[in-house]
């Protein structure tokens, strides 16, 4: 991917070249559909309008064309121009309606493929299809591939899973903050009752697409912790298939871009499920979201393939089952659901895309469809997904408890398993969702059991976090911070968990602030706080600087109580009866004062993330190195120096003890 | 197995090619006499488990192979072909999501179809899984040449297929009255064809991939994963269409 960097002359050039081009294309497209050329074309809005958008393409292709991600999304906005096209001159040749004011310009077909083709075009022009073009026309490409080096190699296709790893992050620490920003806009309007600051439709859309992009974060943020760091703990080069690596992550950021399009066009007011009938007269954009969440989809897919085939194929010397590092168990287990349950997520959009766009009446009950037929394929993968975003994390928090309580983690083998059957259980337990969508009675309680089920793997984690505790020599760094911080969290997340999945109790509950606040301290103790552990343990592994103590001191502790407020808070409001997704409530249910302290809550999580960011800014600029085994760790990365080498482990090292061994003398785990 | 790189002989494609002819009589048999279920479902799974066997060769995944080397040409193939069955253990949840739609939406009634197409193409499927297996069988063999003829019918007979759902039972479907946006059972229907048939159609643009780089000069008897890959590949969108068949024209009471 070797490209000069692009000049200014050059720049100016493109921009005129891409302005005469959009000028001339709309004066074309005036005189085939009107029959006549008419010197008024040259006075006409719309193709000045396309002249200044190909220009303004052309201009940032020319100056900074050489980054992979500007070609992509250059490469997406042209695409989408040409899908949307393609499909409204088909519609003109019809003679059927190819231009629709309501669903902004284009008609929803237009849109939609539009999308989809925007998408590969992206792929397309960030380069990661072009060694399979190579494969496919039988040409040869380099096993061996080289960075350019320095940050620029960041911004472009890399196939090495450290650079994937922190590009992944890297973007969904961006989603993180979209995704916080759009809940601050909302806690913002729910501070007080009485709509004041935004309207309804933009505070769905708003609601809807916090959870979504949060979602999306957090896959993206898993995969890039998976990508880092599972092929040091096992001792592999790379990952098994680099290029479907590539391609995974790059597959995300059309995706991403393809979601906040959907702000564009309308926006939805679905919530974040997508539920049809709602679903079905929903403004155009949630085409783009079900467009968004279905190309995010193969992302997921595609990296959980790679994720499995490397870790049964490419463990170190000696390595068996039982002596993987327990992130490692965690992220096979996560990858098991991502690889089979995601399809289900996406089939479901994709048949009520289809319901909009051909009329496909699945889910309309007038026409014999079923509308809960959709609940139960979402909720298949949709459920499950909360353990793809959870395992890693507790996987994390069962990786970094011996370190830093110097002593062997309890019930390896139980810890080991209880990931997959977590994993595994959670494939049947999809249905308590719809306690009060109307499905089959005699599915409540089936479902209610199994549910509860989940909670005894879960509960062999405590017991094997609180047991490693006992009597060890404790010291709190701050990723120790955030380790037990996670536990608290996810133990209060846990515990409000039963009454949602007890029928009786989950027939007051469902769709209440007790749900929201639930799932959001599930969602933070079992992702977000050993997200921030992960980052604050293994940056100095990716940089060679150590992030500053007291900085994420602050960090922890502005956030910790911040959040536990704000869901706290949420559950007592909503078992008094506070409706989720809702953007007003009565003044005379008394909750104003609450909302305020949750809005204020929520704006010490955003002032404790920037804290953070600014940590990452300064701890970069700052000339202190860290690349010793800064933490005493006996995981193999860390026995070499820091930042990791290009090409991972000089030689390949051998497994000849366990792993979480601390403290008894004389064991050792590898042999580098 | 035999020497000939575990791919099996001529001769072996051929036999479970009649049994699987015989099984399609034996299921459509079925339907016109007494339609149970529980028969329809037993000889489908006995097709599929034939096909993964014999044309799919399934049992390559657990062949050992010891070598520690990651640079190696054996070590590769056995991580690809990891990767490729992992893929299509995903996309198969596509399908049963489809299969279960259908009986979720329509239960034991199946919608107004033209059986006579709906066997002739099953049948055409079916040979050109024939003689895919009998393609890569010849490459395996270093018979480049049979296995371009082989190769071609199979891609001419799946082109067949797709012509024959999509230009002809489609449009033949809507006259009946089963309309894309009539009915759910016409949504099901096309959805579940339409899905099956774009795999279909990615099939053969890898079947023109792998006809292309022949003619070029790639692949020998030794070496030829992308042959492999896109043989096992086209016997998946059989394996599918063994289910989706009787599901679409032979289970329950035409409604």
């Amino acid at each position: 991917m070797n490209r000069s960097p692009g000049s200014f002359s050059r720049a100016v050039l493109f921009l005129f070249v891409g302005l005469l081009a959009g000028l001339g294309l709309g004066i074309l497209l005036h005189t085939l559909t009107s029959g006549v050329f008419n010197a008024t074309y040259f006075a006409d809005i719309p193709s000045w309008m396309l002249g200044f958008l190909l220009g303004t393409l052309g201009f940032f292709y020319g100056l900074l064309g050489y980054f992979g991600v500007v070609r992509g999304l250059i490469f997406q906005v042209l695409g989408t121009l040409l899908g949307a096209g393609l499909v409204s001159a088909v519609r003109a040749l019809l003679k059927t309606s190819f231009f629709d004011l309501a669903t902004f310009g284009l008609t929803e077909p237009a849109w939609v493929f539009g999308g989809l083709v925007g998408a590969v075009a992206f792929l397309a022009g960030v380069g990661a299809l072009s060694d399979w073009w190579k494969w496919a026309r039988g040409e040869e490409t380099h096993d061996h591939h080289e960075d350019i080096p320095g940050w620029r190699k960041y911004f472009g296709v890399s196939l090495d899973h450290k650079v994937i790893g922190i590009q992944y992050t890297f973007t969904s620490l961006l989603l993180l903050s979209v995704g916080g920003l759009f809940a601050l806009i909302f806690r913002t309007e729910l501070a007080k009752s009485g709509l004041d600051i935004i309207s309804l439709n933009f505070y769905n859309t708003l609601m809807s697409l916090h959870g979504m992009v949060m979602i999306v974060s957090i896959l993206v943020g898993i995969a890039g912790v998976i990508n880092y760091l599972v092929p040091l703990l096992i001792g592999a080069q790379d990952m098994a298939f680099p290029r479907l690596n590539a391609f995974s992550y790059w597959v995300a950021v059309p995706a991403a871009v393809l979601l906040l399009a959907s702000l564009g066009l309308g926006g939805f007011d679905t919530g974040w499920t997508g539920y049809p009938p709602l679903a079905s007269r929903a403004p155009v954009g949630i085409q783009m979201f079900y467009l968004g969440v279905w190309v995010a989809g193969w992302s997921s897919i595609l990296g959980a393939l790679n994720l499995i085939v490397t870790v049964l194929r490419m463990r170190a010397k000696g390595m068996t089952a039982f002596r993987m590092p327990i992130f490692v168990w965690a992220s096979l287990a996560t990858s098991i659901i991502s690889l089979t349950a995601t399809q289900l997520i996406g089939l479901s959009f994709q048949m009520s895309m289809f319901q909009r766009l051909f009329g496909m009446p699945f889910f309309d009950a007038a026409k014999g469809g079923n509308p809960v037929l959709f609940q139960h394929l979402f909720w298949f993968y949709s459920h499950p997904a909360v353990y793809v975003f959870v395992l890693p994390g507790l996987g994390i928090i069962s990786e970094l408890l011996p370190v830093f309580v110097r002593k062997p983690l309890f019930g390896y083998r139980w810890v080991a398993l209880s990931s997959i059957g977590i994993a595994l259980v959670g494939f049947l337990v999809w249905a308590h969702h719809m306690f009060t969508s109307g499905m089959n009675e005699y599915l409540r309680v089936p479902f209610m059991y199994s549910t509860l089920l989940v909670a005894v793997p879960t509960g062999v984690k405590f017991f094997s976090w609180v047991a490693t505790l006992y009597k060890g020599k404790i010291t709190t760094p701050v990723p120790m911070l955030f380790v037990l911080g996670g536990i608290v969290v996810f133990l209060m997340g846990g515990l409000s968990g039963p009454p949602n999945a007890t029928v009786s109790t989950d027939l007051h509950l469902h769709d209440t602030y007790f749900i929201v606040g639930h799932f959001h301290d599930t969602m933070f103790g079992g992702y977000i706080f050993p997200f921030f552990a992960a980052l604050y343990y293994w940056f100095p592994k990716a940089t060679g600087k150590r992030l500053n103590e007291t900085l994420g001191k602050w960090h922890f502790w502005l956030m910790t109580p911040s959040f536990l407020i704000l869901t706290l808070f949420m559950m007592r409001v909503g078992l008094l009866g506070m409706r989720r997704r809702i953007a007003d409530y009565d003044p005379a249910l008394g909750f104003d004062p609450w909302h305020l302290a949750m809005t204020i809550a929520a704006f010490g999580i955003a002032l404790a993330v920037l804290i953070f960011f600014y940590n990452i800014y300064k701890t970069l600029k700052s000339d202190q190195m860290a690349t010793g085994n800064i933490w005493n760790s006996r995981s193999p990365e860390w026995q070499v120096p820091s930042p990791m080498p290009a090409h991972n482990y000089d030689h390949e090292f051998e497994v000849v003890g366990e792993p979480y061994d601390y403290g008894l003398p004389g064991s050792t785990y590898v042999k580098m | 197995m035999n020497h000939e790189n575990h791919s099996g002989s001529l001769y072996q494609g051929l036999v479970i090619f009649v049994i699987l002819a015989f099984l399609t009589a034996v299921e459509y048999f079925i339907a016109i006499t007494n339609a149970s279920v529980l028969l329809l479902s037993i000889v489908a799974f006995i097709k599929v488990g034939l096909v993964m066997y014999y044309y799919m060769h399934v049992y390559k995944l657990a062949q050992e192979d010891d070598e520690h080397d990651h640079h190696s040409y054996a070590w590769k193939l056995a991580t690809n072909r990891l990767g490729l069955w992992l893929f299509l253990l995903s996309d198969s949840f596509v399908f049963g999501g489809l299969f279960i739609s259908r009986f979720n939406l329509l239960g034991f009634t199946r919608p107004p179809l033209n059986q006579f197409l709906g066997l002739i193409v099953t049948t055409v499927l079916l040979i050109s899984s024939f003689f895919m297996n009998r393609g890569e069988t010849q490459m395996a063999r270093g018979d480049r040449k049979g296995f371009m003829l082989s190769t071609a019918i199979t891609f001419l007979l799946g082109l067949g297929f797709l012509v024959g759902v999509v230009f002809i039972e489609w449009p033949n479907a809507a006259a009946e009255g089963l309309t894309v946006s009539g009915s759910a059972a016409g949504g099901i229907f096309y959805m579940m064809t339409g899905m099956h048939a774009f795999h279909v159609l990615t099939g053969l643009i890898f079947l023109v991939i792998i006809l292309r780089n022949t003619a070029r000069g790639h692949y020998s008897a030794e070496k030829h994963w992308a042959v492999e890959a896109a043989a096992v590949y086209w016997h998946f969108i059989d394996v599918v269409w063994i289910f989706f068949y009787p599901a679409l024209y032979l289970i329950g009471k035409l409604m």
